[in-house]
């Protein structure tokens, strides 16, 4: 009677059952294993899996202005998708609601099935975001921010040891870990701004215009290190990059004056030229 | 408890590692030198011409009861400083939250894993332990001044209480006010402005009621301020202060959530 009393107070307050969030913290879902829905109630009969990000009837305003609108999108675990868009067009919003920065101003979004807005600091467990590097600490030296960042997650000391150790192997960082990071080159302030991300080991890795600023050669590296980043976890980067997008993403989505234009496969989207021209001509400027 | 610890940390090795930190510390050390051998001159002048004019000497009854080190020099100094410090705070704390926000660096402390309630927190802990800091630095000649005039080791620390107190309340105020704004300036301007409000609402007794007269006393920080300087510790008072800092680092909090709701 209680279990079924509490079922019902989860559905009233669109609560995930224990076991999503128990599923959502595990390493299982980094391969996007499909998960009965049903276990909980003893019925093996399969269902779809959780996805990794879920937007519906998403929108958001910042007073007069429409940054996001009916946004439809489902991206799955293990992915790689790129929103497309001009400045202006509602990515880093769409990112920032991800990462429950902000709250929806309508629709609902889920990150492996909890509530960025009701629950962030659950959300953030699981999700890794990389932001713009101007975001970044410029007087602290990589290692004490990486070691803070390692520590804000809760880390013991060695643990925290261990996984500095861990991300600055992935990113390649060991040159300049003494060195701070406002007198890092870019594309190193870029890898920092991803180790931070990756630090907590998260199944959905968030990465806010990767390629801004730096020169090909620096783009080229990161492009390889987020490309390796990318079969563990689901990624998700905006850009304007076409190129960074056919890269690094199986899918994309459009985005123009905050509405979704077009969404699909990369190597489809590229070669139809019609939801393209919104982003060329920078309508959604 | 460790994002919180870590926070701090970080906090701390931010605020050291930029020289404005020296420079308040340094000006603030100034200030108070300035004000202090200032009315210790006048002091001086003053025992000097009655001791000429009477023909009495120092050590002779001759000199009034009120020309004495605490109320020429030590009361003067006392209620500059709680003045100097609605100034000089605002300042300070300026900068905590409203740079961390016009530069994003907030959300990218929150997408690290430390909640806006243990960020809040920790730019309280440290800001308000900087300001001690600054009273501690400030209190060096005035501690001289009451242990070389004898008032006693008790009035000593009630003294230093009150303008702790007095610092703390001031400070979180421009906190709260730097919560609010991604501009240093604005966050300055506020805090001023709020403590300058707060410092005293005597001038608004001619126009309201003998009832809101009372209730505005209680809200004002200089008769609190004043009971401390004079040596009088009541727990009322320092529960007021505790209570503006609780006010703000509430206030504080709140911010971030009309952020996100916001933008």
């Amino acid at each position: 009677m209680s279990d079924a009393r509490s079922r019902l107070a989860r559905q009233r307050t669109q609560e995930p059952e224990p076991w999503i969030g128990r599923y959502s913290t595990s390493r299982s879902f980094d391969t996007g294993a499909e998960v009965s829905l049903r276990c909980v109630s003893g019925n093996p009969s399969p269902a779809p899996a959780i996805p990794a990000l879920e937007a519906r009837s998403l929108g958001r305003r910042f007073g007069a202005v429409c940054a996001l609108a009916e946004l439809d999108l489902r991206i799955e675990a293990g992915e790689g998708f790129a929103l497309l868009g001009a400045n202006g067009a509602g990515k880093t919003t769409f990112l920032r609601l991800a990462a429950g920065l902000l709250v929806p101003s309508t629709g609902e979004l889920r990150v492996a099935g909890q509530c960025p807005s009701r629950h962030p600091e659950r959300v953030r467990r699981v999700l890794g975001f990389a932001m713009e590097t101007s975001r970044l600490q410029p007087a602290l030296r990589v290692e004490s921010f990486l070691r803070f960042a390692a520590a804000a997650r809760g880390m013991p000391r060695a643990a925290a040891r261990r996984a500095v150790e861990r991300v600055v192997a992935e990113t390649g960082l060991g040159d300049v870990l003494r060195r701070a990071i406002g007198h890092c080159s870019r594309g190193y302030q870029q890898r920092v701004a991803l180790a931070q991300a990756l630090i907590g080991e998260p199944s959905v890795l968030l990465v806010d215009e990767p390629g801004a600023g730096l020169d090909p050669a620096q783009r080229l590296e990161l492009w390889q290190l987020l490309a390796g980043l990318r079969g563990a976890r689901t990624l998700v980067i905006s850009t304007h990059d076409l190129e960074e997008a056919r890269r690094l993403a199986d899918r994309a989505a459009v985005l123009s004056q905050g509405r979704l234009r077009a969404q699909g496969p990369v190597g489809e989207l590229l070669r139809d030229p019609a939801p393209l021209s919104l982003f060329r001509s920078g309508a959604g400027a | 408890m460790r994002p919180f610890l870590a926070l701090l940390r970080l906090e701390l090795l931010q605020l050291f590692s930029q020289p404005a930190a020296y420079l308040a510390l340094s000006g603030v050390a100034a200030i108070t030198a300035l004000l202090f051998f200032d009315h210790l001159r006048l002091y001086n002048q003053l025992l000097f011409v009655y001791a000429t004019t009477t023909l009495g000497g120092f050590s002779a009854d001759t000199i009034p009861d009120h020309v004495n080190l605490w109320d020429q020099v030590f009361f003067p100094v006392a209620e500059q400083l709680g003045i100097t410090w609605l100034a000089a705070l605002p300042l300070v704390t300026m900068r905590a939250f409203a740079e961390e926000r016009a530069r994003g660096s907030d959300e990218l402390l929150l997408c690290a894993g430390v909640g806006p309630g243990a960020l809040v927190l920790a730019k309280f802990a440290v800001g308000l332990c900087f300001a001690l800091l600054l009273v501690a630095v400030s209190f060096v000649y005035p501690a001289t001044a009451i242990a070389r005039g004898g008032l006693g080791a008790s009035h000593l620390a009630a003294v230093f209480l009150g303008l702790s107190l007095h610092a703390i309340a001031v400070a979180s105020l421009g906190l709260a006010c730097s919560a609010f704004t991604q501009s240093q300036l604005v966050a300055a301007v506020a805090g001023w402005a709020s403590a300058f409000v707060l410092w005293d609402f005597s001038w608004a007794y001619p126009f309201v009621s003998e009832r809101a007269a009372g209730f505005l006393d209680a809200l004002s920080l200089h008769p609190r301020y004043s009971a401390f300087a004079e040596g009088s510790v009541e727990l009322g008072h320092a529960v007021y202060f505790a209570a503006v800092a609780a006010v703000c680092a509430a206030l504080a909090r709140l911010s971030f959530d009309l952020r996100r709701a916001g933008g």
